[in-house]
Formats: C-alpha cells, structure tokens, sequence
C-alpha cells in the first residue's frame, strides 16, 4: 500500500508485526470540527478510527506502532495558512501519545514533498521517496 | 460541489478569458506565439485528486485569490522544469539547459507567473465588475500531487470536493510547457454565477 505526492499532508501508518497487518491513513487536515463523514481526512479522527479498523482485523492496541511520515512546509515566503503541515505534525503525534501508541519511524517537516509505500509482510518494509530525488528503505 | 451545464459553461468561460489575457502576457515577454487549448471544468473527489494532478516534479506558482472576494480560492501556474530553464535563458540571454534549477529560475518562475495570474485577474475582474487581485505569490519545486493536496487541504474542511479549471499553455520558441489551474472556493463560484447571471440578463 502506499500514497503519493504527499504535501503537507501526512501518512499515518500502524503496524501490527505479530500479524503482518497495517493500516494507512492518509490524513489532511488536523481538526474535524465534529465533521464525521470522512474520519481519514482528519488528524484527531483517524487515529481512532484506524485503530478501531486494526482491532476489527484482530489487533490489540498494544501490539501496534506507528509510523508518521509527512507534514512538509512547501511553500516559500507564503502566507502562514498554506503550513498546515507543522498542524498537521503536532495533531498526529499528539492524538497518537494519548492513545499510549509508540512512534517507531517518523520523517516529517522539511520542505519537500514524499510518497510513502509499505509493505506489511514479515517485520514490515517502508520505502520512502523525496521529491529531491533521494529514497530511503527501511 | 454539483455544477449544472450552465454553470460548468460559465465557470469555463471566466476562466477562458483570463486564461487567454494571462497567455497573452506571456507571449510578449518571450515574443513568441503560445498556444492555449480549450479549458476543462471538472469538480473533483479529494480522494481522486492523484487522478487529475500528476506526481511529477513541477515548478507551481500559487497566489490566493483576494480583492472584493475574501479567500476566493487559489490559482496556480505549473511548468515542468525544463520549462522555467528555458524560460529563465529567454530572458537573460543564456543558453544552459542541462542544468539544474537555481535561484534565478526560481526568481524568474514566480515574476512570470505573478505577470500572467495578474493579467487572468485583471480580465476577468473587469469583465465582472468586481476588483480581484492575486496574493503575493508562494513558490514550491516540488511534486505536483503534494503542492495541490496541500492547497486543497486549505480549502476543503467541511466539503470533500473542489472544482478544479485547467487549461494547457504551449509555445514552440522557446519550446515550453505549462498549465493555469484555477481552485475557486464555494463563495467565489456563487458570486461568480450570481454575476454572470447578471450579465447574461440583457440577452435573455
């Protein structure tokens, strides 16, 4: 699974390695505003919602990690409205804290743009690729 | 956000005229013809969005639509990076392609497409009364899925859908390559409808 061309927006991943399963969320905006028709699209309702679907699938909370992946400032000299991604950081990592989940892998910040891919066979493999061209594996 | 034909014909229509003044403008800074072809209205599934906006690394000015319309949305010029090179060497006399994008370029890239979202404003402004002007404007090098997510992030709290309106820019001398996206916001297209409205009236 994977997502593309993420801005500043973020990939949340939770990993369940004694099942090989994963959940991605592709998370836009840090706040619902009790908005509920699409929990993915937001910081404070993805979290939960992933977990949820995880622990449908069998999953125990104690089981996951996470990894949060995203959150770039693109945009040179702009107005302060367009850096959702620092928001969009802190939500995540926020929300993710008070439901006791451990950040395993976490590359956000930054100026440049990601697609993540993941792989959740075996311990799991994540391959991360940089809009400046540089990829990580891991 | 569900357009009905007249609106889509509307909204393609605005956005025509601008698209044609800012290709003008663009024209005579380089001095050579730009083709423009027909513009395309679409309202887009923010999950489907990967579907419209490729992934490839672009060079996107983007200004804020303000003026008499608060926050009306965005407008974005996107050249792939060969063009901003090329267009960069047009003006200053320089003749080095296979380079990578550097300071001047990117000075270059938001003059061009701060001169060109001008003229789109302008004209279309003009043609509805209104005073429509474009923020100071944001540059990113980046790919382009990321830059338009992050945009649409702004605009899409409580709706899962933006309109999104594209027309293509070409020119053989230099040869070059770009596109104008414009995002209105749901108050942006009312008023626009409303006031197109109005200026069909005297015909109807």
């Amino acid at each position: 699974m994977g997502t593309i061309g993420l801005g500043s927006c973020i990939a949340l991943i939770l990993h369940d390695r004694r099942r090989s399963l994963a959940g991605l969320a592709h998370i836009m905006l840090p706040e619902s505003r009790g908005s509920a028709d699409r929990p993915g699209k937001f910081a404070d309702t993805a979290v939960s919602v992933l977990i949820e679907e995880m622990e449908k699938d069998g999953s125990t909370r104690f089981s996951l990690a996470a990894i949060v992946v995203g959150g770039a400032s693109m945009f040179e000299f702009s107005a302060n409205a367009l850096n959702i991604g620092e928001r969009n950081i802190a939500a995540v990592k926020d929300r993710l804290r008070e439901e006791g989940l451990r950040i395993e892998h976490e590359e956000t910040g930054g100026r440049v743009g990601r697609s993540v891919y993941y792989w959740p066979e075996g311990k799991g493999r994540l391959i991360i690729k940089r809009a400046d061209g540089t990829c990580v594996e891991i | 956000m569900e357009l009905d034909s007249i609106q889509k014909d509307a909204l393609s229509e605005f956005g025509n005229i601008g698209a044609a003044h800012a290709a003008t403008s663009l024209s005579q800074m380089l001095m050579s013809p730009i083709e423009m072809t027909v513009p395309e209205v679409q309202g887009v599934d923010i999950s489907e969005l990967h579907n419209y906006i490729s992934n490839e690394i672009s060079a996107m000015v983007v200004f804020q639509i303000q003026g008499e319309v608060t926050d009306g949305g965005y407008i974005v010029v996107s050249m792939p990076r060969e063009t901003v090179i090329r267009l960069t060497n047009q003006m200053l006399g320089t003749t080095e392609t296979d380079r990578e994008i550097d300071e001047m370029d990117r000075s270059a890239a938001i003059e061009i497409g701060n001169i060109m979202i001008s003229a789109f404003l302008d004209a279309t402004a003009e043609l509805l009364g209104i005073i429509m002007l474009p923020s100071p404007p944001a540059l990113a090098i980046d790919m382009a899925h990321a830059a338009f997510a992050s945009i649409v992030a702004q605009m899409v709290g409580d709706v899962n859908d933006v309109l999104i309106f594209n027309t293509v820019l070409t020119g053989d001398a230099p040869p070059i390559y770009g596109s104008i996206y414009m995002l209105p916001n749901a108050e942006l297209m009312q008023q626009l409808s409303l006031m197109l409205e109005r200026l069909m009236e005297p015909f109807a």
